[in-house]
């Protein structure tokens, strides 16, 4: 005990002399949330339109009036022909126009059904998805609209309502995630690189000719940079109802055991990353290709029940898949812990395999 | 052997260690007395941080068997650090903290409990001189301080033999005689030191000198006897008579 008490002892006084860390954790937090909370977002908002009227007749006017009315659109005025509307989505002015035909108003009257073209800047697929959306609903309010006037038109009307992000507000599904992501680079990355220095500088050959084996150099390691993750977690935490107003709706005891147990499995990974590196570069280069891989196949940017089914299977051994649904479950749904055991088991039984692997690597002699 | 263990504190047997193809210690035989300065002297690549490193349980031996402290070697390598103190070639205690705070840490690994270490370093202290430094951030030192705290750590727990590897490094010429001096007051007190050199001057200070080349023990005797055997005045002469002699 009072090895691993020295050990520990010795970590944090490094720590505390050490100003990068002071950075990392009370800074890192509020300045990356403030940036990508903001950044990241896949809402469609202020879409630049055109529209063309070849028509020219009140109910042209109409459908012009009500898409310059609304703020999701940016309208932009009048295009003279489709020719001409086509060019300005060519430059990018535009990400989308609208076609009105000659005769529509007449072959509405005629009880035709008049089309109207949309053209759209297909780049970027998801925000074209969206604002096809938005526009199939705004023309279809305004069918009401006319509908409503006739005799005899009835109909059914879709009232959504959306459950645990009434508003569709994507910082509500981002942030949460954000907290995860920044735990993962802290503690996986700052773990193996701290041990690889030592490696470096040749203090760890000094403490290999010392009493304490290789379990309890581990646990001394473990638990300052344990301390160190949920400081900065907590900070997030603090950040995220400060700058977004976003509380915890489940239980924060909950909250922090599951992260407990997501730094374990991460610390697990830094350690073990430690072993397998000699250099710190290396070992940031190990740390930062593990972080990617694990970014990419958690959820956060792309659900993972859209991905491909071999990969669906590869994120089964991430452990901020786990963590990112935990967060997004606990934050915004207040869900209980026996909603999330599977998730709880996956994160923990990965940082004891790790962890174990590691110390099983961790050599008492050199090589 | 079992006799001889009382009163060698090391003891080995045809210990060699090889890398791959590489033949780094090729069966070499020594034994060293309690309270003797035993010094290796050889060129660098010539075995000598290999040979420590298996001696202080930090390396495997490829062959070969030995004792150091009254435990094997090859078996009970985990007992020896306990009982031994270790000075590496490249200074290795922690930049970013204060003298102090090292002894503190060194200390507390060894198993001292916090009054042990400050009664332990105060004596050390003492002795070795860094008392008004303690409170110095390890960073700010020069070098031959450095040495000398890096040798205070390795003494904090008592040990019965000091290994040291190429303790005077980098040090200047006055750090390093009174670096020696330290040796010889820590012999008189009793403790075993063994030390490895590439600097000629220092091999004179040994009690007892084993000259390396190429993994093997070319001579091993008292650094006098040595210079009666080649007719030589120095060490000098020994080390590159001895050398042109084996090739």
């Amino acid at each position: 005990m009072g090895r691993i008490k020295a050990l520990v002892q010795k970590e944090f006084r490094q720590i505390r002399r050490t100003k990068a860390y002071f950075g990392l954790i009370f800074i890192a937090p509020f300045v990356q949330l403030i940036v990508m909370g903001s950044a990241i977002t896949n809402e469609v908002k202020d879409i630049p339109l055109v529209i063309v009227d070849q028509d020219r007749t009140p109910s042209s006017r109409e459908i012009i009036n009500r898409f310059d009315a609304v703020p999701l659109f940016d309208f932009r005025g009048i295009a003279d022909s489709p020719v001409r509307a086509e060019r300005l989505i060519n430059r990018g002015e535009v990400k989308a126009a609208l076609v009105i035909p000659r005769g529509f108003e007449g072959e509405m009257i005629r009880g035709l059904m008049p089309e109207v073209q949309v053209l759209i800047d297909g780049v970027d697929g998801n925000s074209a998805g969206v604002s096809l959306g938005y526009i199939t609903s705004m023309a279809a309010l305004i069918q009401k609209g006319w509908a409503s006037g006739m005799a005899g038109a009835g109909g059914m009307e879709i009232i959504p309502r959306y459950f645990y992000n009434p508003g569709l507000e994507s910082k509500l599904n981002f942030v949460p995630g954000l907290l995860g992501i920044l735990l993962f680079m802290m503690t996986t990355m700052l773990t193996a690189i701290n041990i690889v220095r030592e490696k470096e500088l040749g203090t760890l050959e000094q403490l290999m000719a010392t009493p304490p084996g290789g379990v309890q150099l581990i646990i001394g390691k473990i638990i300052p940079f344990t301390v160190l993750g949920l400081v900065q977690f907590s900070m997030g935490l603090i950040a995220a109802r400060v700058v977004f107003g976003i509380p915890v709706a489940g239980r924060l005891s909950l909250l922090y055991l599951m992260t407990l147990l997501f730094i374990m499995s991460t610390l697990g990974l830094g350690i073990f990353i430690s072993t397998v590196t000699s250099t710190q570069q290396q070992a940031m280069f190990v740390a930062w290709f593990s972080m990617i891989f694990a970014l990419l196949l958690s959820g956060f940017f792309v659900p993972v029940r859209n991905m491909p089914p071999p990969v669906q299977i590869l994120t089964l051994l991430n452990p901020l898949r786990y963590f990112m649904s935990v967060l997004r479950e606990i934050y915004l749904k207040g869900t209980p812990l026996r909603y999330l055991l599977p998730e709880a088991a996956a994160m923990g039984g990965m940082g004891l395999v790790l962890i174990t692997a590691a110390t099983l690597r961790f050599h008492r002699r050199l090589e | 052997m079992e006799a001889k263990l009382r009163d060698s504190i090391v003891e080995v047997r045809e210990l060699t260690k090889c890398f791959g193809d590489f033949t780094a210690v090729d069966r070499v035989s020594f034994s060293v007395g309690r309270g003797e300065i035993f010094g290796f002297l050889g060129a660098n690549g010539a075995g000598k941080t290999t040979t420590i490193r298996m001696l202080c349980g930090l390396l495997a031996p490829s062959g070969g068997e030995g004792a150091v402290a009254g435990y094997d070697i090859n078996r009970e390598y985990g007992k020896i650090k306990g009982r031994i103190g270790y000075m590496s070639q490249k200074f290795s205690l922690y930049n970013d903290l204060t003298v102090k705070e090292n002894i503190q840490f060194y200390g507390g690994i060894y198993g001292l409990s916090p009054r042990e270490t400050e009664e332990r370093s105060a004596e050390l202290f003492g002795i070795i001189g860094l008392e008004d430094l303690k409170d110095k951030l390890t960073a700010s030192l020069p070098m031959g301080w450095k040495q000398r705290l890096a040798l205070c750590a390795s003494l904090i727990h008592d040990p019965a033999i000091i290994f040291l590897d190429e303790p005077t490094s980098g040090v200047d010429p006055l750090s390093r005689r009174n670096f020696w001096k330290l040796i010889y007051r820590l012999s008189d007190m009793g403790k075993t030191v063994f030390v490895t050199t590439h600097y000629m001057d220092e091999a004179e200070y040994c009690h007892r000198l084993s000259i390396m080349k190429n993994g093997r023990i070319l001579e091993m005797s008292r650094p006098h006897d040595l210079k009666v055997k080649y007719a030589v005045e120095s060490m000098q002469e020994v080390f590159l008579a001895s050398l042109k002699e084996q090739s």
